[in-house]
């Protein structure tokens, strides 16, 4: 350690430093021109000149790199300094005088003309040009030449491939001398190249170091070893120094770790397909022809336009916007993906109503498509008011070429109408609807595992058993399954989860560690005392605010007994300290000004139960993310604002207490309402798991509506397959089945459930720990088409019986028809059913193979054959069966003539009405949801309008409730074919099995509690409560006084709000806490 | 007392622009109200 | 008065507005500084006493945000 005197204050610095490190260090300002913190000093500048007194006489120094020593004394602020560096800018901005840098400096120092003869040079010869290329490890640029010949320059002022066109020395150089323009013209034989950001589909460019995307997980920065400078001449290594926890080792090597596990599960994604080789649609030559992918990036607000709808060409704000849908998806002339991709017809209805959101209404969205498949949950809907209310023109046509209008950025097609009608538009910006597709390397990974592919690549699974690939023991999800959207691959992931947790279920828990408990120290009655960690946060937090002052404040503030500022208080060896500290300072309270309690509050709970204290005597004051971050060019009242929330978070930290969380028990009994498909499968996982399962089905037999279907889209028999699981269901001991049974009271919650089982007028209570709603859906009676007056006018169910029974009478049929959409994707029942489509296309091609002269038509909307349904769609076409599409407006009509049934449709292709007499007339009738308000009732989840249950979250909760310990699949969350009712009826039950495995659950410490005492028995509480949490006790001396049970209890303070007694407190946020944080904002910071 | 001194937003986890821009308008609407005269405790402020 | 700056108290839902709080400082975005902010639960949480309080105590504005 050096000690000498800084302007004359005594400082400290490690032997070996420059006057400038330690300057630095005790934030004392000294100019510089030609100094990086990670390169040698080399004085060149001649800015950073201090004064320097060794004891006997004064001189002037660099500070850069004249070396500190014992007992010296510097003045940085002297006159003497100050006049000289003026005169050291001056002759600089003779030099360059159109240097903005200089020119600035200048004004600063009050020179408007420099008094020497101006030179028209941009150089000031510092050479931080030459040391960062050699430390680049390219030396490709020198100073050469001397005296007033010297400058930058390549050897013999030629071109070199030494450069290698890194982009450093312009990146370094303070005068703008060098810019990769001059690189490109003078120095480099190589061109630059940017590196396209993975995230924003090479929108934008970045770093060689760099953080994948804002929600990395790990977010942490990664070194690209293929673009870092390192890697290509072993200089570099900048990062290094600027690292302040010398995190990063460039030696690290990869690594071949092997790992023990039984079972694996795929979940490779895809790739979105690229539409380059489409040489009509210009997307590789013009920039406003852009992907999806793009257009999402573009929307996002964190993208690279900051969500701002402009287009890549001009950045004009475009007035026109157009979507090519089916891009690299059903077609075989232009690419090899014959099937639908499944997602894009509603992600492109996504992209225009949020342009138009973004952009106003002025905006014209233009979606060209051939189907429209909106078959998801809610899709409809969604199309339905796109069209209606935003405003989204859909045009029913498919655009073979993309002209561009020379070079005004604007594109111009020709397409016709569903009329028939030629016409032509300009559009600003189009969009590629690109499909889904299995990347090269998914396929060879397939290959080395031994997996069987389908025609488009994606992994064959049976419907029976959907998760499950050809080999044994792995399992798939995601759109490697088949191009899927987000619900259904939530549903397969947690389905595959399910199917490895079977396998697996003997091993359940033999690799667990246990935690270590530390004993907790009781502190009820202490005076508090206050710990505050303030963090660094590298520079995030220190380069704005005044961490060091903020320490110092909050020793100034009650109860505080501790104080302290960590580099990264998140860090491991950071936590270990303030563990000990904890102890030794004997602390009961902590808080940690720091990021954000959304990420690490968990982390530093998890400290203060580690020194054996309760994890809710701690508070945290947010100075990064709602301070430092967002209030950078404002130093001072971010230092200002940061003592303001330290002391919020100290009054309120002073008040917390100590906050149990009781513990449950979880019944290890699971119920299961509904014994069809769905229900049955997920009762076998939950059986196969281990756990005792009891279906409840209320007609006399299991298999609920598959017992009324023939085949599956993948031609295997539904029949043959569902008497296999209804006998392996029956042979399964854990499994218990009530045949006629409904459920007729319902009490209790999460883990501990007792439902009154009603069997034949038998009453039995089951207790269980979790409920799967499994209670399917029926079809549609319908009330037109002259249904039920004629046996050859049925449903596409009856039909499939007559599959099912081998009747000899459809082989004689001369004529069948179809009709699709009967009751669905109609005003009083806005959904698609979903399954309709693929199941008619089905039927038919069975009708045709039985006969092949048969003539067979289907009317209707929009075929849905989504994903690899896509091929029978294709194999009815080429069968000839004909396809006639119908609108809304003109139904087709049924008469029954006579003895015959005559169906009349107007056919858009010719515009003429056409009159079909038929031997059988299938309609394919709406999938009707139960609607079972009692049951919705009984276990507090929520229906909606179309009568389907609501799951937690569309996307990412689709086989779960918002209510905890209740789950969801089969049809009664929505239509879906055989193979999507067993992966959520799997997927119900791998949910179910994470609440179960737990065994105990611990409730929330800040939830509310009632003052009995103080309760008026009004019941607000008991009715404004979203969980049920609260209700009236039932006996002992509280009779009818609130009480909340902490199960449900989701700490929202709704109750407490409205408690008209104050007799409700919420432990964590109670009245007194909240306004000591009030109070706290009172007193003067 | 001035009803814009209390406002209300709702505004969802993932609209950050939404946040920005309503603490901007919330700022600059109270800023216009000037300072609150009204319900201020009666302890001598300290200057 | 002009370069008079309003004490504005913010009760923000921890799910909601909080998280956009959070949000706006990863994206860097910049606002001004004059909001303090209170964490709740849930702007249910919300009580009149609150706001009567934090003009007690000198605020010049109170924001509630879910």
């Amino acid at each position: 350690m050096v000690t000498f005197k800084l302007n004359g204050k005594t400082v400290q610095g490690e032997d070996g430093q420059s006057i400038l490190q330690v300057a630095e260090k005790y934030n004392v300002e000294i100019p510089t021109l030609c100094h990086h913190k990670a390169l040698e000093p080399a004085g060149m500048c001649r800015l950073c000149t201090v004064e320097l007194f060794d004891g006997r006489r004064t001189r002037y120094v660099t500070s850069c790199n004249y070396p500190i020593w014992e007992g010296m004394e510097v003045n940085t602020d002297s006159e003497g300094v100050h006049q000289g560096r003026k005169l050291i800018v001056e002759m600089l901005l003779a030099r360059c005088p159109e240097v903005p840098l200089l020119q600035k400096m200048a004004s600063e120092y009050g020179i408007d003309e420099p008094r020497f003869e101006k030179e028209n040079d941009t150089c000031i010869l510092c050479g931080l040009c030459v040391r960062v290329c050699e430390r680049m490890g390219a030396n490709a640029i020198s100073l050469t030449g001397r005296g007033v010949d010297m400058k930058v320059d390549t050897p013999f002022h030629i071109k070199t491939d030494a450069c290698i066109a890194c982009g450093a020395c312009a990146y370094v150089c303070p005068t703008g001398h060098i810019t990769l323009e001059t690189i490109r013209d003078n120095v480099s034989k190589r061109e630059f190249e940017l590196i396209p950001s993975e995230y924003d589909e090479g929108i934008t460019g970045r770093k060689p170091v760099y953080v994948p995307y804002p929600q990395a997980v790990p977010n942490t920065p990664a070194i690209d070893r293929d673009k870092c400078i390192h890697f290509k001449t072993g200089g570099c290594k900048i990062c290094v120094e600027f690292c302040g926890v010398d995190a990063i080792d460039h030696s690290m090597q990869d690594e071949i770790i092997e790992l023990n596990v039984g079972s694996i599960i795929l979940a490779p994604g895809f790739e979105p397909f690229d539409p380059s080789k489409f040489d009509s649609y210009n997307y590789a030559k013009h920039p406003n022809v852009i992907t999806s992918m793009e257009m999402e990036r573009i929307l996002s607000a964190s993208g690279p336009t900051g969500g701002h709808l402009v287009r890549p060409s001009d950045h004009k704000e475009p007035q026109k916007v157009a979507w090519f849908q089916c891009v690299g998806s059903r077609d075989l002339n232009r690419c090899d993906n014959s099937y639908c991709s499944s997602v894009c017809c509603m992600y492109a209805i996504k992209e225009a109503v949020v342009a138009k959101e973004h952009a106003g209404d002025g905006l014209d969205c233009a979606i060209f498509f051939m189907d429209m498949r909106t078959h998801g949950k809610d899709f409809e809907r969604f199309y339905d008011n796109a069209r209606e209310k935003q405003g989204v023109r859909f045009l029913r046509s498919r655009v073979h070429t993309i002209d561009p209008e020379g070079d005004s950025g604007d594109l111009s097609v020709r397409y016709i109408t569903e009329d028939g009608e030629m016409k032509s538009e300009t559009f600003d910006m189009i969009v590629l609807s690109v499909g889904l597709q299995t990347q090269t390397e998914t396929v060879e990974l397939a290959k080395r595992l031994d997996l069987e592919l389908t025609a488009g690549n994606f992994c064959k699974t049976d419907s029976f058993n959907p998760v499950a690939t050809s080999t044994e023991g792995i399992y798939v999800c995601g759109a490697f399954q088949g191009p899927r959207d987000i619900p259904q691959a939530v549903v397969d992931a947690s389905a595959a989860a399910a199917a490895a947790g079977e396998i697996l279920s003997a091993a359940r828990n033999t690799e667990t560690k246990i935690a270590e408990i530390v004993p907790e120290t009781n502190v009820t009655n202490e005076r508090p005392r206050v710990g505050v960690f303030v963090c660094h946060c590298g520079i995030n937090i220190a380069g704005v605010v005044d961490v060091p002052a903020v320490t110092e404040y909050a020793k100034s503030l009650p109860y505080v007994t501790y104080t302290n500022d960590n580099l990264y208080s998140c860090s491991q060896d950071t936590q270990e300290t303030i563990t000990q500290i904890i102890k030794q300072k004997n602390l009961n309270r902590v808080v940690v000004a720091a990021c954000t309690p959304k990420t690490h509050e968990p982390l530093f709970q998890e400290t203060l139960i580690n020194a054996g204290l309760n994890k809710y005597l701690f508070e945290m004051a947010n100075i990064r993310n709602q301070d430092s971050w967002v209030h950078k060019n404002n130093p001072e009242l971010a230092t200002k604002k940061a003592k303001d929330l330290v002391r919020m978070a100290v009054y309120k930290v002073a008040l917390l207490e100590p906050l149990k969380e009781a513990e449950l028990q979880v019944n290890q009994t699971a119920m299961v309402i509904g014994g069809g498909i769905a229900g049955m499968a997920a009762a076998s996982s939950l059986a196969n798991q281990g756990y005792d399962t009891h279906i409840i089905e209320r007609s006399a037999q299991l298999g609920g509506q598959a017992l009324n279907l023939y085949r599956t889209a993948n031609g295997e028999d539904i029949q043959k397959n569902l008497s296999a699981l209804i006998k392996d269901v029956k042979k399964n001991k854990k499994i218990h089945i009530h045949l006629d049974t409904t459920l007729s009271e319902m009490d209790g919650f999460v883990g501990n459930f007792k439902s009154t089982l009603s069997t034949n007028g038998d009453q039995q209570v089951l207790e269980h720990g979790v409920a799967v709603m499994a209670t399917g859906a029926s079809p549609l009676k319908p009330e037109e088409y002259s249904y039920g007056q004629d046996p050859r006018i049925i449903t596409s169910l009856e039909m499939d019986r007559k599959f099912i029974d081998k009747d000899p009478g459809l082989k004689k049929l001369d004529t069948a028809v179809f009709i699709q959409c009967v009751g669905s994707r109609e005003p009083q029942r806005p959904y698609c059913s979903r399954v309709c489509c693929t199941h008619s296309i089905d039927n038919a091609l069975q009708l045709k193979k039985l006969n092949p002269d048969m003539s067979v038509f289907i009317l209707y909307r929009d075929i849905r054959t989504y994903g690899e349904r896509e091929y029978l769609y294709k194999e009815a076409r080429q069968a000839g069966v004909i396809f006639i599409r119908y609108s809304l407006e003109h139904k087709p009509q049924v008469q029954i003539k006579k003895d015959k049934v005559v169906v009349t449709v107007r056919d858009h292709i010719i515009g003429r009405l056409i009159e079909i007499e038929t031997d059988l007339l299938g309609l394919a009738t709406a999938v009707i949801p139960n609607r079972d308000e009692q049951l919705a009732n009984f276990f507090k989840v929520p229906l909606n309008d179309d009568g389907f249950f609501v799951e937690r979250h569309a996307k990412l909760g689709p086989s779960e409730f918002a209510t905890d310990g209740v789950f969801l699949c089969g049809l009664a969350h929505y239509p879906k074919p055989i193979e999507e009712s067993i992966a959520q009826g799997r997927a119900a039950a791998s949910r179910a099995v994470t609440l179960l495995a737990r065994k105990t659950i611990h409730t929330s410490g800040t939830i509310a509690e009632t003052d009995p005492a103080m309760c008026s028995q009004c019941g607000v509480c008991v009715s404004v409560c979203p969980f049920a949490a609260p209700s009236f006790t039932e006996e002992g001396p509280w009779t009818g006084r609130a009480e909340i049970n902490p199960v449900l209890c989701k700490g929202c303070g709704l109750c407490v709000a409205s408690c008209r007694s104050g007799a409700i407190h919420l432990k964590g946020f109670d009245n007194d806490q909240i306004f000591s944080q009030i109070f706290a904002l009172g007193e003067t910071g | 007392m001035e009803p814009g001194r209390l406002q209300f937003s709702w505004i969802s986890s993932a609209e950050s622009t939404k946040f920005v821009d309503v603490v901007n308008q919330v700022t600059a609407e109270v800023k216009a109200l000037g300072p609150n005269q009204t319900f201020l405790t009666t302890k001598a402020k300290v200057a | 008065m002009s370069d008079w700056e309003p004490k504005i108290v913010a009760f923000l839902c921890n799910w909601c507005s909080y998280g956009a709080a959070d949000l706006a400082g990863v994206s860097r975005m910049e606002y001004p500084p004059n909001i303090r902010v209170i964490r709740i639960p849930c702007t249910g949480r919300m009580s009149p006493k609150f706001f009567l309080a934090a003009l007690r105590e000198g605020a010049d504005g109170v924001w509630v945000s879910g």
